[in-house]
């Protein structure tokens, strides 16, 4: 049950802050910082317990169960969620308010964003929790919509929307190819629950496609090329958001779908090459591009991009070395990315200035800042004395384990990473003062020192984050036992590629006006034929085949109708041309106890046609309340009380209604329609249309009725069970008990149509 | 209206309630069900609105809240649909089960069958009253709209 | 018997049929109204048997209606109820959206601009121009 606390925790969370944003607008911001807070700690305490897991199962005949473990893997993740999380909700506790007045928008708007940062923490941890695999893909579209949500939230800006819904799409699309997989998990191996799909699995054809599905959906959402496009628009997100999206949630989730399936992953060697190879596009590619970025947090976009490109490269090397530099690899640059995020967010809110040129020598008026940032971009960098030297030894590692080629590729890219960190950290601080800066909150300052302060520890005390991730890394690769990293003074392999990657480094630095433009001219090319030309073209493309079918479709009521209509009526005439039309028509005969029934029948006829011959709106209304009490009569007839009282009701309420409904329009308008006289030919057509119909009717309804009566129905066991169910009326017993789910799909109907009215008259209201 | 309709339609009000609440218990034995109890309490409801005018109806109590108490109802119907599940049976399965004896309140019988049907009426309640007080809203705004019209007419005129 | 049974299920579905066809928005709904109720007594009608009121006492020696086709009227009435009411709202939407109660526009009759004015002062609250639905 330990194991649940946490869980139940995070995803108590939002509602709540909701409930407080509700009460008290300005106490939401505190509340999600403490909520954020009470889940990591709550993450820690469950660790310190033991984790575990629990496993129950609630819909055993599908095979599914609510199945969650708190191991290693998912311990590691949950921290980066939660903890930076902290960090991110304290930095936005200042952020949001002053980026709403920046923007001229209701501070109402506030509470919105951290209840949609605590949704996206709380999906974040039973994402990484769930051991069932529709529990899985629950949490998982769940990050999506959060994200949206998110994404999307400066509502009024064009890009913002056009972002959210290409994240929305591109992880919402990708998450149903992680579904098709899982579904194909579930049919090979007749289960939903991962530790059971883990022990059966071999190697196979079914294996190799559900597995590959999986990681295509998980690279997507870890935004590898060729999927990557949507990560950089994410932008338009306020910062906070991009900072959580970028190192705890969101795009870590990607990498951590492929921990968690690495098991399965690790058992085929096509879908291995095939990661390397998307890997090595994305940190190469994202790489360059991040290298010519003229703003911030494009920047700092592909160099996630680049960075998670690095991850999945180890993972694709299948070895232990690998596993664990990926898991410690992701920890390292959540914390080194979130803070430079912040960083950004934070100058840009005090210079207004979001532009590497029109920047520089901030760090004369921001000295902590400059130092907090200089650290965090050290840790990305890879420096010694921070957490991310200890990344790219473990990287330099597991490729020289590998052969020389993976070694010069890693060394290219930790050496592209130290240009364009240097390039971002250095345009900002160093240099003259090109600008005036605002004083910087301390709320901006304490989750960036904070970072700061992690990236540093953690390049001098190795030894937690190393647990950590080499216990995540077990969870992916049962057979790594690994050493916790630790400086040396040597000449060993790792050391002289660390040099060689700061002197490549400082060499792409100085090159920078040689290349620079090759570069620049690469990055135009990308987006003139890259893949979001291909999202945007068939976007479009499905919009315009929207268009036509609605213009087909809708042109005007009658042609909608007709749609619907005419493949009805030719169903029904095919049935009658296959029917043997011999014995299907017989005259039953007519009783004198019969004749009640056949008046009311009769005036139900009369009131109908009488709605057929063009009269005022009133007319029609009270002929159709006449064919509606005669019908009730009839019903009563039927020896079938409840119904005619039904009956009875619906139609005077009605009246009453359709009365009301004809008061609200002006009486000019409702003589305009009664007084239009249609051409001839229509009103024959229309005419004959009807009576084509009646016939049909007619020959359906007499054929049924001559068919003879079945005995033993479900009608007779109904009523006898209603005594069991203690009912004498065994109407009302169907209705409530042996068919309450059709009554309950009723009245859910009656509840749609209700919201859909009031949507529909309250808008108008608004509209004013 | 004279006051004379005016004072039958409050008086007639509570009966109106106490019939329908009589046809909702007594559905399970005898004509009716939560439905039909639930329309001739609206119907009780459109009797003050044509009566006393909407403004006054809108302010009587149970109007008020009418949504509200659909959205009760059909929490209520859906949890006595669903809650069987939480102690591992089917949807739908009532209390007491069958065989067993039922807890008489004089001719009224205590079963969840009946709080099924208590939600579906508070539901159809909710839905007709809101129908009605939407459509009377509309009414009134567009009454509101024509006297604003013919004023500004009347100015117009004036002016000329 | 069946026979008569029969017309009044045709009867109504046929006059259901025609309103449908109308431009007019409210007989439209007349037409959905009275199809629904075709619907019910047809659905009434084809019950296999026919007698008492389903309601215990049973008496022993008499037929019993069949009361699955009575909850099955029964939703269907309660459904149509529903919708009907919806409709009735999305036709006033309409009317303040478009100033009309055409579904589809009358081919000769075009509004004065007097009747565009009075249309416009009816649709303030919109704060937009009536227009008609274009003919195809």
């Amino acid at each position: 049950m330990t194991v649940l606390v946490p869980l139940l925790i995070a995803l108590s969370a939002a509602p709540l802050a909701a409930l407080i944003g509700t009460i008290n607008r300005r106490a939401t911001a505190p509340a999600a910082v403490f909520l954020a807070a009470l889940s990591c700690g709550a993450v820690i305490w469950a660790r310190a317990a033991g984790g575990g897991t629990f496993t129950r199962p609630w819909s055993p005949t599908w095979h599914l169960s609510f199945a969650f473990t708190l191991d290693g893997l998912a311990i590691l993740y949950a921290l980066l969620a939660t903890g930076i999380g902290v960090a991110i909700l304290i930095f936005a506790a200042a952020y949001i308010p002053l980026h709403l007045a920046h923007q001229g928008r209701s501070q109402a708007d506030e509470p919105r964003f951290f209840v949609f940062v605590l949704l996206f923490m709380g999906a974040m941890v039973g994402l990484v929790m769930a051991q069932d695999l529709i529990l899985i893909f629950l949490f998982w579209d769940l990050t999506a919509i959060a994200s949206y949500f998110l994404i999307g939230y400066d509502q009024h800006r064009n890009e913002a929307r056009t972002a959210a819904l290409m994240a929305l799409l591109i992880t919402g699309i990708s998450a149903v190819v992680i579904l098709i997989g899982f579904l194909l998990l579930h049919w090979q191996h007749n289960t939903f629950l991962l530790p059971e799909i883990i022990q059966q699995a071999t190697p196979g054809t079914t294996h190799t496609v559900a597995v590959t599905l999986i990681a295509i959906g998980a690279l997507a959402k870890s935004a590898q090329i060729p999927l990557h496009f949507w990560l950089p628009r994410a932008m338009a997100a306020p910062t906070p958001v991009s900072a959580y999206l970028h190192s705890a949630a969101m795009v870590a989730a990607g990498v951590f779908l492929l921990g968690r399936f690495y098991p399965l992953v690790h058992l085929s060697q096509e879908l291995l090459n095939g990661l390397f190879v998307v890997g090595l596009a994305s940190m190469m590619i994202a790489s360059l591009l991040a290298l010519v970025r003229r703003n911030f947090k494009p920047l700092l976009a592909y160099s996630t991009i680049a960075q998670y490109g690095y991850v999945v490269v180890m993972l694709s090397f299948g070895t232990a070395a690998g596993v664990f530099g990926a898991t410690f690899y992701v920890l390292a640059h959540a914390l080194a990315k979130s803070a430079l995020f912040l960083t950004a967010g934070a100058v840009t809110e005090s210079t207004d200035i979001d532009d590497f040129k029109q920047i520089g020598g901030v760090g004369r008026s921001q000295p902590l800042l400059a130092i907090a940032s200089g650290i965090a971009a050290a840790g990305l960098g890879a420096l010694p004395l921070t957490i991310g030297f200890f990344k790219d030894e473990l990287f330099f590692a597991a490729a020289l384990a590998r052969g020389p080629f993976y070694t010069a590729v890693a060394v290219l890219g930790a050496a592209l990473t130290f240009s364009y960190v240097w390039h971002f950290w250095s345009s900002i601080f160093l240099g003259p003062a090109k600008t005036t800066t605002k004083p910087i909150p301390l709320a901006f300052m304490v989750p960036i020192c904070i970072l700061a302060t992690l990236v540093l520890l953690g390049g001098i005390i190795v030894g937690p984050a190393a647990n950590l991730a080499i216990a995540a890394g077990q969870v992916s690769f049962p057979a790594l036992v690994a050493k916790t990293p630790a400086y040396h003074f040597d000449t060993r392999p790792e050391n002289l590629l660390a040099l060689a990657t700061y002197a490549l480094g400082i060499g792409i630095v100085i090159t920078r006006r040689w290349w620079y433009a090759a570069v620049e001219r690469f990055a135009v090319f990308g987006r003139q034929v890259g893949p979001e030309r291909i999202y945007r073209a068939s976007l479009a493309g499905i919009n315009r085949l929207s268009r036509v079918i609605v213009a087909a479709e809708l042109r005007d009521l009658r042609g909608r109708l007709t749609t619907v209509l005419v493949p009805t009526a030719l169903l029904a005439a095919a049935g009658f041309v296959t029917t043997p039309t011999e014995g299907a028509y017989r005259i039953s005969a007519f009783g004198w106890q019969d004749l009640p029934l056949a008046l009311a029948l009769l005036l139900t006829m009369v009131g109908a046609i009488t709605t057929t011959i063009p009269r005022s709106h009133l007319t029609i209304v009270l002929a159709l309340s006449s064919v509606g009490y005669s019908l009730s009569i009839a019903f009563a007839f039927f020896g079938a009380p409840n119904v005619a009282l039904i009956m009875a009701l619906v139609e005077t309420i009605l009246t009453i209604l359709v009365l009301g409904v004809l008061s609200l329009f002006p009486h000019d308008v409702l003589i305009r329609e009664h007084t239009w006289q249609e051409p001839r030919s229509l009103r024959y057509r229309d005419y004959a249309i009807g009576i084509i119909a009646a016939i049909f009717a007619f020959a359906t309804a007499w054929s049924t009725l001559s068919q003879p009566a079945i005995t033993g129905t479900v009608a007779r066991d109904f009523m006898l069970m209603a005594p069991e169910a203690h009912a004498k009326n065994v109407v009302t017993a169907i209705l409530a008990d042996f068919r309450g789910l059709d009554t309950l799909g009723e009245i859910t109907v009656i509840w749609i149509a209700f919201v859909g009215m009031l949507t529909l008259l309250r808008r108008r209201q608004v509209q004013r | 209206m004279t006051t004379m309709t005016r004072a039958i339609a409050k008086m007639l009000l509570l009966p109106i309630f106490i019939v329908s609440v009589a046809i909702l218990v007594k559905g399970y034995t005898s004509v009716g069900d939560g439905f039909g109890a639930g329309i001739i309490a609206t119907l009780g409801v459109l009797l003050q609105y044509t009566a006393l005018g909407s403004a006054e109806a809108h302010k009587l109590p149970l109007v008020a809240v009418a949504p509200r108490l659909g959205l009760i109802g059909l929490i209520i119907a859906l949890s006595v649909a669903f809650t069987p599940l939480l102690r591992g049976q089917p949807i739908m399965t009532h209390f007491p089960p069958p065989g067993a004896s039922v807890l008489h309140f004089g001719t009224i019988e205590i079963l969840t069958a009946v709080a099924f049907d208590i939600g579906v009426f508070l539901l159809v309640f909710g839905f007709a009253v809101g129908t009605i007080d939407l459509i009377a809203l509309a009414h009134d705004e567009r009454i509101a709209q024509q006297g604003a019209d013919s004023l500004e007419q009347q100015i117009k005129d004036e002016d000329r | 018997m069946n026979v008569l049974l029969a017309l009044a299920v045709a009867v109504l579905f046929g006059s259901g049929t025609f309103l449908m066809l109308k431009h007019d928005l409210i007989r439209v709904a007349a037409g959905v109204l009275m199809i629904s109720n075709a619907t019910t007594l047809f659905i009434m009608t084809v019950s296999l048997h026919r007698g008492r009121a389903p309601i215990y006492p049973l008496p022993e020696d008499q037929p019993i209606s069949d009361p699955v086709v009575q909850s099955l009227a029964l939703t269907a009435i309660v459904i149509g109820f529903g919708l009907t009411a919806l409709l009735l709202v999305i036709i006033f939407r309409v009317y303040g959206l478009y100033g009309t109660l055409s579904g589809t526009a009358h081919p000769k009759q075009e509004e004065s601009p007097e009747e565009i004015a009075a249309l416009a002062r009816h649709q303030r609250p919109l704060q937009r121009s009536p227009r008609r639905v274009d003919a195809p």
